[in-house]
């Protein structure tokens, strides 16, 4: 897909005021940061909202969504400016087909991001799914294997559909709380960060509500039902993690293809053929021991003068 | 061809001592060296010259221990042996029973016939017997009173009697016993039921008495009311003063001591002057002779057996001799033969054996019509095939001629062997061992067409889709007659369009690079190929449905020597240049793997198939293998361990420079759980068979060299390379047989690992084809036949198959 070129950022004007002044005011504070672009990749399983959040946070209908089919398989690039300031959203596909990660999908994801600079990873789930199985653990790993290990540092988890009432009458904060801890459970587990490594740089976890039925406060922003209003609590989230240190990752040929298997160890090669001839050694030395053990019938013994007559 | 070949180890023993002349004290004992009684008579000929008591006896068997002891192709063991026996009469050879012989058999021409009779097969004899009375029943009644005894004086030489049985009588014993109690009697001709002259009956009586064996020998005849007669012989044993000790001497090759005749007008002065020097002539040939092979076990047998005899009678040296020959007949000496007792009257028997030593190695070559002719074959090429012990000085064994005929038979250059004990005429007591070979035609070539019908649409065959195919071979063998050769062949499945599927292959082969006569035995062979193969890298996980098939075509030339150092050990080294294709369904080139989406397309975006990526490789490279193999059968099951090692180290020429390190190590257990008796028919063992191997590759790997799971040679239960491919891999198995009847049970337990290794591969088709990369199975079979048929449990899905599979795994 070619660069589009960057339009204005006409979308932010549809947000209620309140909304408008934290967004510039977050802007802003980018922009002391001597931040101009951020870019945010979007990824996730089908049919989580990926394309939903896109389309909320920019205030406009880029992605298509439809509620039962998902659009192709191509990603999408959306670039804004604001101010000077350029900030690019990619939506991706969903990487999960028929219950395994569709490799296909991550191929065209992956030379898609060629020559990209990843400042944020929005890993979208749903907040209403109460079961999770290896499947989580196997996109979290699959995306682990495209970026590496470092992409956990520059991520946050998005929860959507977050306007629900949670079941058994649990609490909402609890609920919320339970579900984020078994999804970074998993996230721990598909990206392979420890224990000690995730307590040093814990991965926030945003909630969000597309439906356009969402409860909106005095002031006409969304809200949910813990009555904080979502877009600017999501966009300083995700300008906490821009700004909170770790590493925007550039995508190159090298990081799609991953280190060429077929190069380590060559030098090496010498060294493995001299403990290779020693094995050889040894068997032919096994070998000459067989022949000296070898049985011979008692005839051949008795012509050999052995027998002493007593066989 | 190797089926069509057929090899004889033929012992033939022609006249099986000379008679000779003997020192007094001795025995003369003729004896041919198979137990015959072990033969069925109809497996014997005999052929009988009237007047001599000559026999010839021709044996001839198909063994059935040759033919499991044959590598391969048929094989006829044959044993051909003829004696014939008492050419010079006695001129001595009855003259030895001790005191009582005294020479009196001296010039009786049938006194060595009764010799041969005496050994000569019962069966045979009773044959012969038949023979005679084969016209019809026609016998005459001795028309006496009945119940009378008769002297044999007093029979009338007109008459043909029957008898009707005949009785023996041991005058010192008392007793009388009817025949085929002791073997004492089988020397004697007369059956029961038999008709014979007077003529006859004398001359058995004759030669009865003139054997030696007895003291005095008599036969009366008893009229019986039926008109027949019943024979009596009556007789006294030979007998000698008790021994003590038994002696066993090796007289082969002594030359044989000249004596003179005894003068009958001898005074007792040169009698006794005469004796003396004949004790001392023999006491000599005792110091010349060599020690013998029989072991001090059987030589206390033999003391034990004359010691509880007491006296030393003539049916005591009879067993002694049946024990001795017994004993080298077991060993395989065939050629080995109790001729003399010597010493009799002494404190020690002694018993002189010819054990049959090798005076001469003669190797001949025939022609199609069993002539004589020169062979193409260089002989040290044979000659590096017999065993040592075939050699001048050493002692025939039937075991060491087996074994000569298997070596050569391996060299398959012959269509017929012929390995022949012959009793050197020139050396007295010496053999000859004859090699005869039938050359196969050097050149040879063969049009083989053939058929396939393959299933077209439905399942049908249609007649399109019959296919005519065929193999053109062709070979020149024993170039120089150094058992060099050229092979060639090409085979298509397709003779009307060839070029779609065309293999062929040419060899040539040179051993003994380091010489025919050093014992090196190295091998340089040299070859072109093609061969086309399905990748078990491109094969779908338990979760994918048809995985569109990658072909890996290869063409190339490979040189390498090989050398042995037992028959199953070898290390060969050499150099590999081939060009690698992979083709699809549609035989067009492809450069990656495809699978099935489940929306019915392919993904074309698969693991790259070629290192170069454009679908075609070239690449040269070493290859080493290493092969450590003692096993050996006991009772038909393997047991002992095989080690292979083997490496391809690439050399960095080809297509985008390979370079690679890629090495496998197998090594196989096959552990005897309980000691066994060895032989013919015993049951085999219990086996437990442990199995590892590992494969890994450093460096350049393309997906068509990578190491694949699963498959009926690598995790049983799985389909080819369902459980994924990898740089490095392991498995492990172990395999459980007991033995029932004359096959196998066993239970197993195997498991394949990609030691995640499979994400080192490019594309990583373990994981594109949806495959788990490890995986386990157990199950129990059974060995039908060649057949194997095994229930597996796939350990990844639980669920279990029948397979049934050709060979062995390990």
């Amino acid at each position: 897909m070619a660069f589009q070129t960057a339009r204005e950022w006409l979308g932010i004007q549809q947000f209620p005021a309140a909304t408008q002044t934290k967004l510039i005011e977050l802007l802003g504070k980018l922009k002391q940061e001597n931040v101009s672009t951020l870019t945010i990749l979007v990824m996730g399983k089908g049919g989580m909202g990926k394309s939903s959040t896109v389309n909320s946070i920019l205030g406009e209908r880029v992605a298509s969504v439809n509620a039962f089919q998902s659009e192709g398989l191509r990603p999408i690039m959306c670039s804004r400016t604001r101010a000077g300031f350029t900030l690019n959203i990619i939506d991706t596909p969903g990487i999960v087909e028929g219950g395994y990660i569709n490799e296909q999908a991550v191929g065209i994801i992956k030379r898609f991001l060629l020559n990209k600079t990843i400042d944020v990873l929005l890993y979208v789930d749903r907040l209403d799914v109460y079961r999770m199985d290896t499947l989580d653990k196997q996109v979290v790993t699959a995306i682990t294997d495209i970026f590496g290990k470092i992409i956990w540092r520059r991520s946050l988890i998005v929860l959507t559909h977050a306007q629900l009432s949670p079941p058994d009458g649990l609490n909402y904060d609890d609920f919320v709380a339970r579900r984020s801890e078994a999804l970074l459970n998993y996230v721990c587990l598909g990206g392979r960060i420890s224990k000690k490594e995730f307590q040093k740089n814990r991965i926030p976890v945003v909630l969000v509500e597309n439906s356009g039925r969402c409860r909106t406060n005095d002031g006409g922003e969304k809200i949910l039902p813990n009555d904080i209003a979502w877009i600017p609590n999501l966009v300083e989230a995700i300008i906490n993690v821009a700004t909170g240190g770790g590493q925007s990752i550039s995508v190159d040929q090298k990081l799609i293809e991953g280190p060429n298997p077929n190069n380590r160890g060559k030098l090496f090669i010498p060294l493995i053929i001299a403990f290779q001839y020693l094995i050889v050694k040894n068997i032919h030395r096994s070998i000459n021991e067989d022949l000296k053990k070898e049985e011979k019938p008692l005839w051949e013994l008795r012509d050999l003068g052995l027998a002493e007559r007593k066989f | 061809m190797a089926s069509s070949q057929r090899q004889l180890l033929s012992s033939t023993l022609y006249p099986a001592i000379p008679p000779r002349r003997r020192s007094p004290p001795s025995v003369a004992l003729f004896s041919t060296h198979f137990d015959e009684r072990k033969v069925s008579p109809s497996q014997i000929s005999t052929s009988k010259e009237p007047g001599n008591w000559n026999r010839k006896k021709l044996l001839l068997l198909s063994s059935a221990t040759a033919a499991a002891s044959a590598a391969g192709g048929g094989f006829i063991f044959h044993l051909f042996s003829a004696a014939s026996h008492g050419i010079n009469g006695g001129s001595g050879g009855g003259s030895g029973w001790g005191s009582g012989g005294g020479g009196g058999g001296g010039g009786n021409g049938n006194g060595g016939g009764f010799w041969s009779r005496f050994f000569s097969p019962l069966s045979a004899h009773a044959e012969e017997e038949k023979q005679e009375t084969g016209a019809g029943p026609e016998w005459d009644p001795h028309g006496l009173p009945a119940n009378i005894v008769v002297q044999l004086s007093k029979l009338s030489g007109l008459k043909r009697y029957k008898i009707s049985d005949v009785l023996f009588s041991d005058r010192r014993r008392g007793s009388t016993f009817s025949t085929s109690v002791d073997s004492l009697f089988e020397m004697v001709s007369l059956r029961s039921g038999g008709v014979y002259t007077k003529a006859q009956i004398q001359a058995e009586l004759e030669t009865l008495a003139s054997c030696g064996m007895f003291e005095k020998v008599d036969i009366e005849g008893k009229t019986k009311p039926d008109g027949t007669l019943s024979l009596v012989v009556s007789f006294t044993e030979s007998t000698w003063q008790s021994a003590e000790s038994f002696r066993c001497i090796n007289v082969g090759l002594l030359p044989q001591t000249k004596q003179p005749d005894m003068d009958v007008d001898m005074t007792d002065r040169e009698k006794l002057a005469y004796y003396k020097s004949m004790e001392r002539d023999y006491r000599k040939r005792i110091q010349r002779s060599r020690p013998c092979l029989l072991p001090l076990t059987v030589q206390k047998e033999v003391i034990e057996m004359m010691r509880n005899q007491g006296k030393v009678s003539a049916r005591l040296l009879q067993k002694i001799r049946d024990r001795v020959q017994r004993w080298y007949q077991d060993e395989g000496y065939a050629c080995a033969q109790v001729v003399n007792f010597g010493n009799l009257n002494t404190k020690e028997v002694v018993c002189e054996v010819v054990e049959g030593d090798i005076t001469q190695l003669s190797i001949q070559f025939q022609d199609k019509l069993g002539n004589v002719c020169e062979g193409n074959t260089q002989l040290p090429v044979i000659r590096r095939e017999l065993p040592k012990q075939l050699r001048t000085g050493h002692v025939f064994n039937i075991e060491a001629g087996k074994q000569a005929l298997r070596n050569i038979n391996s060299l398959a250059l012959f269509s017929n062997i012929e390995v022949n004990p012959r009793p050197d005429e020139k050396n007295e007591g010496g053999i000859i061992v004859e090699i005869k070979l039938k050359e196969l035609e050097q050149k040879s070539a063969e049009v083989s067409t053939e058929w396939s019908i393959v299933p077209g649409r439905q399942g049908r065959p249609t007649l399109a889709s019959i296919q005519p195919g065929g193999t053109v071979t062709f070979e020149h063998r024993n170039i120089k007659g150094l058992n060099r050769s050229i092979v060639g062949s090409v085979t298509s499945s397709n003779l009307l369009n060839p070029q779609d599927d065309l293999s062929f292959k040419l060899e040539y082969v040179h051993p003994y690079i380091d010489g025919v006569t050093d014992p090196r035995n190295r091998t340089f062979r040299t070859s072109c190929f093609n061969s086309r193969k399905m990748s078990p890298v491109f094969t779908g996980g338990p979760g994918i449905e048809e995985v569109p098939p990658i072909w890996i075509d290869r063409v190339g030339f490979k040189a390498n020597i090989s050398e042995g150092f037992t028959r199953q050990s070898k290390f060969t080294y050499g150099l590999v240049v081939e060009e690698i294709t992979t083709r699809d369904e549609t035989s067009s080139i492809c450069t990656h793997g495809a699978r099935p989406l489940p929306s019915g397309g392919l993904s074309m975006d698969g693991p790259p198939t070629t290192l170069s990526g454009t679908g075609i490789d070239r690449m040269a490279f070493l290859q080493a293998n290493i092969t450590r193999d003692n096993t050996k059968f006991v009772n038909g099951t393997i047991v002992g361990q095989r080690n292979v090692f083997q490496l391809d180290q690439g050399l960095g020429i080809g297509s985008k420079h390979p370079l690679f390190n890629r090495h496998q190590l197998t090594l196989t257990r096959f552990i005897q759980l309980k000691p066994v008796e060895e032989g013919a028919g015993k049951p085999p063992p219990p086996v437990l068979v442990l199995h590892g191997h590992y494969g890994g590759c450093v460096g350049d790997l393309p997906s068509y060299d990578a190491f694949t799971l699963g498959g009926p040679y690598s995790v049983r239960g799985y389909n080819m390379g369902e459980l994924g491919a990898a740089r490095n891999i392991l498995e492990v198995a172990a395999e459980l047989r007991i033995p029932v009847r004359n096959s196998h049970v066993f239970a197993f337990v195997e498991h394949g690992n990609d030691l995640g290794s499979s994400k080192d591969l490019k594309g990583n088709p373990t994981e594109f084809f949806r495959r788990a990369g490890h995986g386990s199975s157990y199950g129990v079979g059974a060995k039908l036949g060649l057949v194997r048929m095994e229930y597996a449990v796939d350990h990844n899905s639980s669920t279990g198959a029948v397979f049934f599979r050709f060979g062995e795994r390990f």
